[in-house]
């Protein structure tokens, strides 16, 4: 009896999964694998496909300027990553110190309004901003007398840049989710922790910040995710340059992919970057103790 | 009613709460049978009725966008069976959308080709003499004698023809006339020689306070390769080698033109690095701006009391940079889009030349379309005394050199631009810029 009842069971079960995950198959995972046998050809998009083995992932070892490109990304990953996860987080925590009052509610608004925006007004609005012509940012800082660099057009300051307009862009989201899991939080905590005459500090470390951390590995592994396929915004405010200071690995797939047409050239990048975002998400598990939800 | 069209949904319904649950079934299973065995293609008597819109995709942005906009608002309005559906885009991103779409099996019926990217976009492209519906030249009326003869035969690729020229475009010498009165310079006198064109930017940097000059519209890596391009082909250089397999610009006079690229910004002080000289010119900021064509508009529209002239001898020949628009087929699946769906297409192509005078009044280009050249209304235009006659004089002077043409020119063009731009921006030298650059550009022959 117990056999036709768990079939029975598996069967429901499924059901309920299905609608997802048929979607999930054709529209996730199809693309994955495809975008995989895509990798070993040599894949031309308006004539034939001849495999290559691994041969596109030779070609890339073999390419400075795809090294180049991974360097840029890691680079733009360092600093935006934290940039967006962290203004979030403290964005987080000052709308919920101020949670109830009029100013915290439009605070807020304005501060996840720039993430309503496309990706390419985002990145027009701060090339504007940084115009070496006309920028505002230039203008003030000449005003005041400095004479500062032409920052979209200076290698070590174009992907600094970009990072904090990402920043700007994103963290109104992640301040919204450390917003909703800081009212999860009980107040009892707070309570207990202040009667044991733990300070502001101490409580933030010792109540808040453990009780955040589901809410911060979503940020991070969402963040993480963002930070490696930087593109948009790349591709409006510097187009990769000066010269190649800010190509990213997203930019070197779609120049190979689109430009080039070596669609197995692009391939081979995106099942790289694929493999990075799988590592860095599972090394957040760990480095956040959720192993067992693995 | 509601925003959802609750009131027509409503009525609907009602309808069919008027009719018996029978009537409905029945009148659902008629629909779906005749539905499924209804001939794919409509009656000839009917399709004639029908309105058919051909997609058209363009690369045109600011002042020609405008004009070819003006254009295809004058096909639609003469035409009630087939409309265009003007899409323009990018010039950056338009080949990489036209692949996609073609790729896709979901191509525009009409596009744009430059003359110098055919070798790598033919694959893209319908051979228009030798399509699925017979000679699409012949079926338009399209005469090759009625166009100008070095463009027209630029649109041929292994003996096949892919483009039918719309225009010939290139750069040429804007200059502030304010600025040159300013400096004590005639500005009915532009600079001709490289000796007169040092001494007018000299004078507006010492007399105006202004920046002088700008050579490459604005900061994009592809336009100073472009500004590169025009004094190192002036000294008879070539990128390639003949054959086509070897980067051929890292000697002498390669070196030279880069030195004299980046002297202008960084011991005349001319510009800064990184500008754009299309905005300073408008904003009546900068004396002299080598651009192209289509920057005829949006000058006239800043209100800068602008002159134009041809480009400075730099060095041992005149030359300008220069390319066609030319109108094309994209590659169509044969189940998406039927032959009357094509010859419709090649009918407008025909149509936009046909007009292509409004193309060099508003959109500044000139045309390849020879009657479209000689019209009244491009003769007597503000276009054609301001800017276009010079640019004529210019192309008729065989002054025009086109860009790179070879199958991989994309990747030789990416694979120069970062290393001139690094150069230009002060933090390579010339000689070590193009030194890498031709590292780069051999990989990209040899893969």
């Amino acid at each position: 009896m117990r056999r036709p009842f768990a079939l029975q069971r598996v069967a429901e079960l499924a059901a309920f999964i299905l609608p997802f995950a048929a979607f999930w198959v054709l529209f996730r995972l199809g693309p994955v694998l495809y975008g995989v046998f895509i990798s070993l050809y040599r894949w031309d998009p308006l004539g034939e496909a001849r495999f290559a083995g691994f041969g596109n992932y030779l070609r890339l070892v073999h390419d400075p300027r795809f090294w180049n490109a991974l360097v840029n990304t890691l680079k733009f990953a360092a600093l935006a990553i934290p940039l967006i996860v962290g203004l979030g987080l403290l964005l987080g925590l000052f709308i919920f110190g101020g949670r109830g009052s009029r100013a915290a509610k439009m605070m807020e608004a304005g501060f996840f309004l720039p993430y309503l925006l496309t990706v390419s007004i985002v990145g027009l609005v701060w090339r504007w901003i940084f115009d070496p012509d006309f920028g505002v940012v230039l203008l003030v800082l000449r005003q005041a007398g400095l004479h500062p660099p032409t920052f979209l057009n200076e290698p070590r300051w174009a992907i600094p840049v970009i990072a904090l307009a990402t920043a700007w862009w994103l963290a109104g989201y992640r301040m919204v989710l450390f917003r909703a899991a800081l009212e999860d939080i009980p107040e009892e905590l707070y309570e207990a922790a202040r009667l044991d005459g733990a300070g502001g500090v101490r409580i933030f470390f010792a109540v808040t910040l453990p009780l955040l951390k589901p809410a911060i590995l979503f940020a991070l592994v969402l963040t993480t995710i963002s930070g490696f396929i930087v593109f948009g915004q790349v591709l409006m405010m510097t187009a990769g340059g000066p010269g190649r200071a800010s190509e990213v690995l997203a930019l070197y797939l779609y120049r190979y992919g689109f430009e080039y047409l070596e669609m197995g050239q692009a391939a081979a990048v995106g099942v790289i970057l694929f493999l990075i975002i799988l590592g860095l998400t599972l090394l957040s598990f760990r480095w956040l103790g959720f192993e067992a939800q693995l | 009613m509601n925003l959802w069209g609750g009131e027509a949904m409503s009525r609907a319904a009602s309808r069919k709460d008027r009719m018996s649950r029978r009537q409905f079934l029945r009148t659902t299973a008629a629909t779906a049978v005749l539905a499924a065995v209804a001939p794919r293609r409509l009656p000839l008597a009917l399709a004639q009725d029908r309105v058919i819109t051909l997609d058209y995709f363009t690369l045109f942005h600011s002042g020609d966008a405008a004009a070819m906009e003006r254009i295809v608002r004058a096909f639609n309005a003469e035409h009630k069976t087939v409309k265009l559906n003007l899409q323009q885009g990018q010039w950056a991103e338009y080949y990489a959308q036209l692949f996609a779409a073609v790729g896709a099996g979901n191509a525009p019926h009409i596009g744009i080709c430059h003359t110098s990217r055919l070798l790598d976009v033919w694959r893209a492209l319908t051979p228009l003499e030798e399509s699925r519906a017979g000679n699409l030249l012949d079926a338009a009326g399209i005469r090759p004698g009625l166009y100008t003869k070095k463009v027209w035969d630029s649109g041929v690729y292994e003996g096949k023809r892919y483009l039918v020229p719309l225009d010939s475009h290139m750069w040429g010498l804007w200059y502030n006339k304010d600025l040159f009165r300013q400096a004590g310079l005639d500005p009915e006198k532009p600079p001709e020689t490289r000796e007169e064109f040092e001494r007018a930017a000299d004078a507006i940097k010492a007399r105006t306070g202004k920046l002088a000059f700008h050579p490459a519209e604005d900061a994009l890596p592809r336009k100073i390769r472009r500004a590169w391009e025009i004094l190192f082909w002036g000294q008879g250089g070539e990128l390639l080698t003949p054959d086509g397999r070897r980067a051929a610009f890292n000697e002498e006079r390669g070196v030279r033109a880069l030195d004299y690229l980046v002297g202008m910004i960084h011991r005349r002080g001319w510009n800064r690095p990184g500008t754009d000289g299309f905005k300073q010119f408008a904003a009546g900021e900068l004396g002299m701006l080598l651009a192209g064509n289509w920057y005829l508009p949006t000058t006239k529209d800043a209100g800068v009391n602008f002159g134009f002239h041809y480009v400075p001898k730099f060095f041992d020949r005149p030359v300008t940079w220069g390319d066609s628009h030319n109108l094309a087929l994209p590659r169509q699946r044969p189940d998406r889009v039927s032959n009357e769906v094509l010859v419709a297409a090649v009918q407008a192509v025909k149509w936009i030349n046909d007009h292509s005078d409004l193309w060099g009044v508003y959109g500044g280009h000139i045309p390849a379309y020879i009657p479209a050249q000689r019209s009244k209304v491009l003769l007597e235009s503000d276009s054609w005394r301001l800017a276009l006659k010079k640019f004529t004089d210019m192309a008729n002077a065989g002054w025009v050199h086109y860009p790179l043409m070879h199958p991989k020119a994309p990747q030789v063009h990416a694979a120069i631009e970062p290393f001139i731009q690094e150069a230009y921006n002060g933090r390579l030298s010339p000689r070590e810029a193009l030194a890498r650059a031709e590292v780069e550009v051999n990989r990209a022959l040899a893969s």
